[in-house]
């Protein structure tokens, strides 16, 4: 750890206010989707049975695609600083991948290259999310309005491509909510993402250390 | 307490990056769309060709209508309605009529008692 003190605001407001409404969203959907694909009662029971599940899952569906467009609407600048930092792929970003961060215990590494503002596994997990939630949104759709218009067979791809990336998102949500919240070298995140914005900058300093050198640059 | 803010600099690249994505997100949905709309005049179309299909098979049919059936007037004189043609005649509606769903069970008790009668 460096010797850097002071803090460092790493989500504004409107990004925490989308991650928080995504992530609101994405609970209930992934609650009420196993609830009742799966026919588990007793989640869809929490919802007010079956039929109101499937409606909950509907309009929370809507909210999940309007959360982002108005963010990305209202934020383009900000959605373009993200799209830029998590496509761009350098060799650092390769060494991480290599090593896992560190993250996996026989993964042992000396050295984990300098990262930016989002490490490499982050920014494979938004470029993930983006496709996910894109092709959730486009199968999503069609299967509530147009069930009664569309053949059969594209209804029958539009449920199997929506189940499958469901179930590739929970697995890849549930791998981001562990080492955000639980993992003790990186939980220090939650509160940055959920609450105030702010991070140490000591742990700026060292978990996003080429981020943080431009930051200091250009304070 | 020092404090860290990111600058608000928008650079050319980050803007091409963030249009590029929208854009790409755009091509996604038509693509999508086009598949749907594509499968959608497909079925239309082995719709109408099936319908199509139908109407020829049946205007090559030398009997088209079942009450002009010789067969079936044959078998309403000398059965179903001895003497005459009397469609939906009683023998004709226990014959010819099956029951389903929930009538089942009542017709399971009524096939116990009285075997002979088909349905």
């Amino acid at each position: 750890m460096s010797d850097v003190t002071g803090k460092v605001l790493k989500h504004g407001e409107q990004t925490r206010t989308m991650h928080w409404v995504h992530l609101v969203c994405f609970i209930i959907l992934g609650l009420t989707g196993i609830g009742f694909y799966f026919d588990v009662m007793g989640i869809s029971n929490l919802f007010g049975g079956p039929a109101n599940a499937s409606l909950v899952h509907r309009w929370a569906g809507l909210v999940f695609t309007a959360g982002p467009a108005i963010y990305i609407l209202l934020n383009f600048e900000r959605f373009s600083k993200f799209a830029d930092t998590i496509s761009t792929f350098t060799k650092d970003d390769v060494g991480w991948l290599k090593t896992m961060g560190g993250y996996i215990p026989f993964l042992k590494t000396e050295e984990i290259p300098p990262q930016d503002k989002y490490n490499a596994g982050q920014k494979l997990l938004g470029g993930l999310i983006i496709v996910g939630c894109l092709l959730m949104i486009l199968t999503g759709f069609p299967m509530w309005l147009w069930r009664h218009l569309v053949p059969p067979a594209f209804l029958a791809v539009c449920y199997s491509v929506h189940f499958w990336v469901a179930v590739i998102l929970i697995l890849a949500i549930a791998g981001h909510f562990f080492l955000a919240a639980i993992h003790p070298k990186s939980r220090v995140e939650f509160s940055s993402m959920m609450l105030d914005g702010y991070i140490d900058a000591e742990i700026s300093a060292h978990h996003n250390e080429k981020w943080f050198a431009e930051l200091e640059k250009s304070q | 307490m020092s404090f860290f803010k990111e600058k608000s600099v928008f650079t050319r690249r980050q803007f091409v990056k963030g249009s590029g994505m929208l854009v790409a997100a755009a091509v996604l949905t038509g693509v999508f769309a086009k598949f749907g709309f594509d499968a959608f005049a497909a079925s239309d179309d082995y719709i109408e060709k099936r319908i199509a299909g139908m109407y020829s098979l049946d205007e090559s049919m030398a009997i088209r209508k079942s009450h002009e059936n010789p067969e079936i007037i044959q078998i309403y004189k000398e059965y179903l309605s001895p003497g005459e043609v009397k469609p939906v005649s009683e023998k004709a509606h226990h014959l010819l009529h099956t029951r389903y769903g929930k009538d089942i069970p009542d017709l399971m008790e009524h096939l116990k008692h009285d075997p002979t009668e088909a349905a």
